[in-house]
């Protein structure tokens, strides 16, 4: 039994986050005495302490960082044995694990079962806005029902979704064994669940969840109660997460590619990891930084963002806005990757502007830190800012709008194969499109001033992260499920889902821009009798919208049971992450494969993109992909 | 699940990975770390120029003085931890062991001095970060390149404990060296911290 709690898993982490706990207690107690506080225990001081302390115990316990520890004191470290490559049963999934590909698992299915928190979370909102008055939630409860809406589903499912696709299928893809650093990655996984968690446990702390929005301005969030904190927290543990995946991102793709894998022939989902995963690096130490000002605030009573001492209050809107506008790219960048292999793949056709769509991938990178202050038009900051911030967002859609058009270029007289995730990218062109107008509109100042904090907000951003990333997701999670698994999904629960998503998605989120040009603002619990009718249609809409995502689910946990054996390459695709077993064999390839020409030569005769070679053996190179479904190396 | 399962017979190893940049992987893995540390910096910085800048309140705030004399030593202190931290690197790398522990040693102990006059200095500067916003700035500041000093010498005692069990040699030293690195990065940021909040 000792032996058990001893060995990293489950158990110690337990015992690890309890220690830690204990450690806030030992470090607040003698802390307040010293400085002759009263009361000595203090409720808020611990939790402070704690939230920080219990989870970095469960990782010690854990495992995730017993090699670091054996390394720092010196002791002869494990050689890895890559014992804890693959996953043998289910149970594997719940340890710390080194291989992408269990990572890459683990991500997603996390994620999406945040999805579903965030989701149900959504429909308690829409059930409380179904008819005026007031019925089922406190004013406050629906704050927090947004707040945590907001957070869970930005945080914990949409950039930590891309980051789980993109482990699994990345260094598959540039022709590597595993990431960079495998043990990093380990690490930034188990944060996930913690800051996922986190959140969550906020609506049981006196004084409820917190309810300032995903923005958590100060001062609003400098003295609320104590479920504040699991949101200032939390956002460290999710970013400390998202910044260790970018850098392992980075130097993958930068170190680790295959021979003859030059940047101009990388796929270009590879190409947008590295441009989000720059944004990462650069952006995402704001938010850290802004919370760690609110907490030093409320905890410690700073007054960065107090103006009764001369604190600035909107210096908080800048440093939040600083990350959180890059954001809305680092959201939105892997998802053009996805729909770039996607759209190609499914049309039979090189993808148009290839080199093109690279570099707006780039663009996007460099004017997405140009363009932060258009979220505060309405706050009173300077008004000089306005004009060149203005200008500065009606130019970042012409990268964006470049992408747009190679894509249909790329539809364009090809062979298209209309399967789920070809409608789920063919739906994400569109609705997506449709954000990106309504974007550029609330980027001219007199319009934004006029809709600021209505309904045509929500419908915005809704249609740019439901209709534009969460599309992109889905797409994604179809198109590489069978690589992930090794099973099909069902193809007709497949199209089901995308056409209820679709049909439903659009009568939710369309009326919003509506009832919003009218008036009606957001974050509110009741509202005027006159938007009565369309709130109700739009409720009952979402509630089939949130439907649809339980035939997304019966899918995925059926076919993965049993779904019917997946071929190595069911879509011919070029890309080496096909010319591999379904799922790939442990260690991905026995050889490195060589890379011979670019990653989208569909309906080029004889076009190859890599080849594998076994070792010693100079000629013939067997040909991967163009068609061949079995593996070649074998 | 059956998901990520072995169906193929497989090797007992990967294979090695094709090494497509001349840089070190660990060596682009601290850049990148540095990259997100100076944004950190960046945004405290923020705060920093919104009150004193923007706002153009008074600097320091009336009543409050900030030493500017015995930082000075400080600094000199911090700035010499790293020309021993650079001996140690350049000892190693010409297989100089003495000169590696002795230079790590140095460092190690002039960075504990940094941070003991750092707290000496806390206690004896006559305000508080509550006092006001210049206050506030002036702790968040210090305090977080005081973290950062941290975080450095836990790396360098790691450095330290495998230095004196005899782990590092001239043909490898890089668990010497990118710890070197984050060491002189935090240098250099006590440099900016220290003319932007005590001399200008």
């Amino acid at each position: 039994m000792t032996a058990r709690l001893r060995a990293p898993g489950l158990h110690r982490g337990l015992i690890g986050a309890a220690l830690g706990f204990a450690l806030a207690y030992a470090i607040v107690l003698p802390v307040r005495a010293a400085q002759g506080l009263h009361p000595v225990l203090d409720g808020d001081a611990v939790t402070i302490v704690g939230l920080l302390s219990a989870p970095l115990g469960f990782l010690f316990g854990l495992g995730a960082f017993d090699y670091w520890f054996y390394y720092l004191t010196g002791r002869p470290t494990r050689p890895e044995d890559h014992s804890g490559h693959g996953a043998r049963s289910w149970k594997d999934y719940f340890r710390v694990n080194t291989d992408h590909k269990v990572i890459g698992i683990q991500y997603t299915v996390t994620s999406f079962f945040f999805l579903l928190v965030g989701g149900s979370l959504a429909m308690l909102m829409r059930a409380e806005l179904a008819q005026p008055g007031m019925q089922f939630v406190s004013t406050d409860g629906f704050n927090g029902l947004f707040s945590v809406h907001a957070s869970i589903l930005i945080f914990l499912f949409v950039i930590p979704v891309f980051a789980g696709l993109a482990n699994f299928v990345l260094p598959l893809m540039i022709g590597a064994p595993d990431m960079a650093f495998p043990r990093l990655n380990a690490v930034s996984y188990w944060m996930l669940p913690i800051a996922g968690l986190m959140m969550m446990a906020s609506f049981l702390v006196p004084g409820g969840s917190f309810s300032t929005g995903w923005t958590a301005y100060a001062p609003l969030s400098t003295d609320q109660p104590i479920g504040q904190l699991f949101f200032t927290v939390g956002v460290q543990f999710a970013g400390a997460s998202s910044v260790a995946t970018a850098l392992n991102f980075l130097v993958t793709i930068i170190t680790m590619r295959a021979p003859g894998m030059s940047f101009w022939r990388m796929p270009l989902l590879v190409w947008a990891n590295f441009s989000t995963s720059l944004l990462v690096v650069i952006a995402t130490p704001f938010i850290a930084a802004s919370q760690f000002l609110v907490l030093l605030d409320r905890a410690l009573h700073f007054h960065f963002f107090d103006a009764a001492q001369g604190g600035d209050v909107l210096s908080y809107q800048h440093i939040f806005w600083f990350y959180s506008h890059p954001a809305v790219y680092i959201m939105m960048l892997p998802g053009f990757g996805i729909i770039s292999e996607i759209i190609s793949v499914k049309s039979r056709k090189p993808i148009f502007g290839y080199r093109m769509m690279a570099f707006s991938l780039l663009a996007i990178v460099v004017l997405g830190f140009t363009v932060w202050a258009h979220h505060m038009f309405v706050s009173g900051m300077q008004s000089w800012i306005r004009i060149p911030m203005m200008i500065t967002t009606a130019i970042i859609a012409v990268p964006t709008g470049i992408k747009v058009f190679s894509w249909l270029a790329t539809l364009w007289r090809g062979v298209l194969h209309l399967d789920t995730p070809m409608l789920f990218a063919l739906g994400f062109l569109t609705m997506f499109v449709i954000g990106g107008i309504s974007g550029v509109m609330l980027a001219m100042i007199p319009v934004d001033i006029h809709v600021s904090d209505t309904y045509f907000i929500v419908a915005h951003i809704h249609y740019v992260l439901f209709g534009g990333s969460l599309f992109t997701i889905f797409a994604g999670v179809y198109y590489w499920f069978p690589k992930m698994t090794g099973r099909m999904f069902d193809e007709r629960l497949g199209k089901l889902h995308f056409w209820l998503t679709f049909i439903f998605f659009n009568l939710t989120f369309g009326p919003m821009h509506y009832i919003g040009l009218r008036g009606m603002p957001r974050r509110v619990a009741d509202y005027s009798q006159q938007y009565a009718g369309w709130n109700l249609f739009i409720s009952l809409s979402a509630f089939v919208v949130g439907a649809s995502t339980l035939v997304f689910l019966y899918n995925m946990v059926s076919s993965w049971r049993g779904g019917p054996r997946a071929e190595a390459n069911p879509w011919r695709a070029l890309t080496l992450e096909w010319q591999v077993s379904s799922p790939p064999p442990i260690f991905n390839f026995d050889t490195v494969p060589t890379v011979v020409g670019g990653p989208y030569e569909y309906g080029v005769p004889g076009a190859v993109h890599g080849v594998f070679r076994k070792p010693g053996e100079v000629r013939p190179p067997t040909p991967a992909g163009g068609g061949a479904t079995q593996v070649a190396r074998e | 699940m059956e998901a990520a399962s072995a169906a193929h017979a497989h090797v007992e190893h990967p294979p090695e990975a094709n090494r497509s940049s001349r840089v070190e992987p660990q060596l682009l893995g601290m850049l990148l770390f540095i990259i997100s540390e100076v944004m950190i910096f960046g945004a405290f910085f923020t705060a920093y120029f919104f009150i004193r800048v923007v706002q153009g309140d008074p600097w320091p705030a009336p009543g409050m003085e900030i030493p500017t004399g015995p930082v000075a030593i400080n600094t000199a202190v911090l700035l010499s931890s790293s020309l021993t931290m650079h001996w140690a690197q350049t000892s190693i790398k010409n297989g100089n062991r003495f000169g590696l522990r002795a230079g790590i040693l140095s460092t190690l102990f002039l960075g504990i001095c940094f941070l003991t006059l750092q707290v000496n200095e806390y206690v004896h500067v006559g305000f508080a970060p509550h006092d006001s916003a210049q206050g506030s700035i002036f702790y968040g500041l210090t305090g977080l390149h005081g973290a950062h000093v941290c975080i450095g010498l836990i790396l360098l005692s790691m450095v330290t404990i495998r230095a004196f069990r005899g782990h590092f040699s001239a043909e490898s030293h890089r668990g010497v060296e990118v710890p070197g690195i984050y060491w002189h990065f935090v240098d250099v940021m006590w440099i900016i911290v220290y003319t932007t909040i005590y001399i200008l």
